[in-house]
C-alpha cells in the first residue's frame, strides 16, 4: 500500500518541479556499415538507423504514458563517422551527415550525435577529412551533433587539433551567421569524452558498446531546488552537510525515474539498456534551473564568492545519490551549467555576476564545461583554441571530462544578446580578454604530453 | 472449526482493540486477520475469527455487544462461507489513479463507475475531501488492478472524459514509479 505522502510528493514533481525523463538516447552501431562507396555507405546508414528507431518514438511516448512521465527527448547516437566514414573526402562526409539528418527527421527524432572523431593522440586522414567537414555538415542540416575527442589524460593535449576546431568553431559560425552562429551549438570539444552520453550535443555511441544501446538522460534541477527551498522553509537552520545529504536523497529519487523508464523503452524495444545519466540539466523554462539552486543555497546569483564551493557540494550531492539509485550510471552524470540553456544562468551573465573566467573556474568541480557560451563574433580562431586550450588541461590534469561548446555570434559584441531558440535558449554575450590578439603560443601546435598522473600501471 | 467476519465500527479511543481481543480470548476464538482504519476519529475494524465448533454465532456476538456498547461501538458479524467465485489476484497490471478538484457529489461514484465499467478492482482507497473549491483539499487515490486482457488506453480514456465531466484533474500512473522512487 502507498503512503498518500508517497504518491503526492511524486505528482508534485511531476506537475510543478518539472520532473521528466530529459531524452532517451539510442546508440546505433554503424561501423559494419564502412565502404568505399559512398552510395553504399549511405544506404547502409539509413536502415540501419530506420531498422532500430523506426519505434523509438512509439515506445518512448507509450512508457511515458503508462508512468506519467513525460520522455521530453528521443536521440540517436551512432558510431564516431570519422571511423564508419573513414576512407571518404569532406565533401562526402557532409553528404553523410544529410543522409543522418535526412533519418533523423524520418524516425522523428529531434538531434542526432556521432558525427565524431577522436582525435586525442593525433589525427588519421578520415579523421581529418571529419573535422573539416563539421563546418558545413552542421550549417546544412539541422538534427546533427558533432563532437571531436582532442583531448585525454593518458594521451595528452592535440594543440594541432585544437587549433583546427578553433577554427572550425569560426567557420561554422560564419556559415550560420543569420542565426547568431547556431551551428556552433551542435558542436563541442571534449577531453575525456564519455562513450555513453545521452545528452547532445556530445551523444555519439563509442567504440566497444557494442550493436544498440538504450541510454537515459533525467533531469530535475526543479525537484533539487523545490526540496532544498522545502527544507529551508521547514528549518532555516540547516547547515551544508545536511543540505548535501538533502540533495544526494533527491538525486536518488531523480534517478530511479530515469532507470525505470530507461530499463522499460529498452525491454519494450528488446534494445540493451545502457545507462542512466544522472545530470541535473536545465532548461531555459522558469523553475528549471540549475542556476536557481545556488540561489536557494543562499547565494546572491551563481557567480559571486561561494559558487565553486557550492558547485562541489552540489555535483558531489548528485553522483552520490545517482549511484545509489543505479547500478548503471554512465555519461556525463554531474551538474550541467550551460549558459544559454538556463534562465538563470543567462541572467547572470547579463547582470555582470559571473564572466568567462569564473565559468572557467568552476568547471574543476563540475561535469561538463563552457557549454553554450556566446562569445563576441569578433574573437579570432587562436583566441577561440585558446579557450578550447584552457579548458582541455583542467579534464586532462584532473581525469575528469570537460569540454567546449564556444559560439562566436557574427557581428555582435559582448554584452548584446544571442538567440538560439528552443532549448538552446538564449544569452547575453560574453566578452574575452584580449580576445582580438594574436595567440602565437597556440599557433606552435604540437602535442601538449600526458600528465604524469596518466602512469597508474 | 468455522471463520466469522466481525467489524467494529465506532468513535476512536484507547481500548477497542483490547476489549475485542478479551472478549474473543474468554471466548475460545482465534483472530486470524485484522485489518482497522481510523477516518476522522472513528474507528472501523474487520477481524477474521476462527470459532471453536460448539460455540454459536449469536453467543459470541451477545458477549462482544456486552463489552462494546458501553464503549460506544457497533458489532456486526457473519459467517464466513468459502467464496464460490473468488477474486483471485490479478495478473494485470496495478494502476494508481489520483483525482484532485472541487467537491460535489457524485466524485466517487463517477471514476469508480468507469473502473467497474472496465473490469478493474479496487484494492485501496484513500479519499480525502475537504470540501470547497481547493483541489489540493479534495483528492481521492485509487489503486486499481487492471486485468491483463482490458485495453489501458482506452480505460485512460474513458477516465480522462469522465474527470472531464466532474471537473477533477486526473493521473494515472502505473504503480511502479511510485516504487521506484520511494522504495530501496
Amino acid at each position: 500500500m502507498l503512503t498518500q505522502r508517497e504518491i503526492l510528493s511524486t505528482l508534485e514533481m511531476l506537475k510543478n518541479e518539472h520532473l521528466d525523463v530529459r531524452t532517451v538516447t539510442l546508440g546505433v552501431n554503424l561501423l559494419d556499415c564502412a565502404s568505399h562507396d559512398l552510395g553504399k555507405l549511405k544506404k547502409r546508414i539509413h536502415t540501419r538507423i530506420s531498422h532500430f528507431a523506426g519505434n523509438l518514438v512509439s515506445a518512448c511516448n507509450h512508457i511515458g504514458e503508462k508512468f506519467g512521465i513525460p520522455v521530453v527527448n528521443k536521440r540517436i547516437a551512432v558510431s564516431p563517422i570519422a571511423a564508419v566514414g573513414a576512407a571518404m573526402s569532406s565533401t562526402q562526409l557532409v553528404d553523410v551527415a544529410r543522409v543522418l539528418d535526412e533519418v533523423a527527421a524520418e524516425v522523428d527524432v529531434d538531434f542526432i550525435g556521432g558525427f565524431t572523431a577522436l582525435v586525442q593522440k593525433g589525427t588519421a586522414r578520415g579523421d581529418m577529412a571529419l573535422m573539416e567537414a563539421i563546418p558545413h555538415a552542421l550549417a546544412e542540416t539541422d538534427r546533427v551533433c558533432a563532437s571531436v575527442n582532442v583531448a585525454s589524460t593518458k594521451a595528452g593535449i592535440n594543440m594541432d587539433a585544437v587549433l583546427l576546431m578553433g577554427k572550425a568553431i569560426k567557420q561554422a559560425a560564419h556559415l550560420t551567421a543569420k542565426n547568431d552562429g547556431i551551428a556552433c551549438a551542435k558542436l563541442c570539444v571534449f577531453a575525456n569524452i564519455p562513450q555513453d552520453i545521452p545528452f547532445m550535443a556530445g551523444a555519439y555511441l563509442g567504440i566497444g558498446e557494442g550493436e544498440a544501446v538504450i541510454n537515459v538522460g533525467v533531469s530535475g534541477p526543479g525537484v533539487v531546488r523545490n526540496a532544498v527551498d522545502r527544507a529551508l522553509e521547514a528549518d532555516p537552520g540547516l547547515d551544508l552537510g545536511q543540505i548535501s545529504d538533502l540533495i544526494k536523497k533527491t538525486a536518488y529519487k531523480v534517478t530511479r525515474v530515469g532507470e525505470l523508464i530507461g530499463r522499460e523503452v529498452a525491454d519494450h524495444l528488446n534494445i540493451r539498456f545502457g545507462v542512466v545519466d544522472l545530470s541535473l540539466a536545465p532548461t531555459p523554462n522558469v523553475g528549471d534551473s540549475v542556476g536557481e539552486i545556488f540561489q536557494s543555497l543562499g547565494l546572491l546569483s551563481i557567480g559571486v564568492p561561494g559558487t565553486t564551493a557550492a558547485l562541489a557540494l552540489i555535483n558531489d550531492a548528485v553522483k552520490k545519490g545517482g549511484a545509489f539509485a543505479s547500478s548503471r550510471v554512465g555519461g556525463l552524470s554531474g551538474a550541467f551549467i550551460p549558459v544559454s540553456e538556463d534562465l538563470n544562468i543567462s541572467e547572470a551573465v547579463r547582470k555582470g555576476h559571473i564572466g568567462l573566467e569564473k565559468l572557467e573556474a568552476i568547471t574543476a568541480v563540475c561535469s561538463v564545461g563552457l557549454d553554450m557560451i556566446a562569445l563576441p563574433g569578433d574573437t579570432t580562431a587562436e583566441t577561440i583554441a585558446a579557450i578550447i586550450a584552457d579548458e582541455m588541461s583542467i579534464g586532462v590534469i584532473n581525469n575528469k571530462t570537460t569540454a567546449t561548446r564556444l559560439i562566436p555570434v557574427p557581428g555582435k559584441k559582448a554584452g548584446d544578446s544571442a538567440y538560439f531558440g528552443g532549448l538552446l535558449g538564449q544569452s547575453t554575450i560574453l566578452p574575452v580578454n584580449n580576445g582580438h590578439n594574436p595567440n602565437p603560443f597556440v599557433r606552435r601546435g604540437g602535442l601538449i604530453p600526458a600528465p604524469i598522473q596518466s602512469l597508474t600501471n | 472449526m468455522s471463520k466469522a467476519i466481525l467489524s467494529i465500527v465506532g468513535q476512536d479511543r484507547p481500548g477497542i482493540v483490547a476489549a475485542v481481543s478479551k472478549v474473543l480470548f474468554e471466548q475460545n476464538c482465534n483472530i486470524e486477520n485484522v485489518s482497522q482504519t481510523t477516518l476522522q476519529f472513528v474507528f472501523a475494524g474487520i477481524f477474521i475469527v476462527s470459532m471453536p465448533g460448539d460455540l454459536p454465532v449469536e453467543s459470541l456476538h451477545k458477549n462482544l455487544n456486552a463489552e462494546m456498547a458501553p464503549l460506544g461501538l457497533e458489532v456486526h458479524i457473519t459467517m464466513l462461507e468459502p467464496a464460490a467465485d473468488p477474486v483471485l489476484p490479478s495478473q494485470g497490471e496495478a494502476y494508481i489513479i489520483t483525482t484532485k478538484g472541487p467537491d460535489r457529489k457524485g466524485l466517487v461514484a463517477g471514476i469508480s463507475e468507469v473502473i467497474a465499467r472496465f473490469e478493474g478492482n479496487i484494492t485501496n482507497l484513500q479519499a480525502v475531501f475537504k470540501g470547497g473549491d481547493n483541489p489540493g483539499d479534495n483528492i481521492m487515490i485509487y489503486e486499481v488492478d487492471v486485468p491483463p486482457r482490458i485495453d489501458q488506453q482506452a480505460l485512460n480514456r474513458e477516465l480522462k472524459k469522465r474527470a472531464n465531466e466532474l471537473k477533477l484533474d486526473i493521473d494515472i500512473q502505473h504503480r511502479n514509479i511510485f516504487e521506484a522512487i520511494h522504495r530501496i
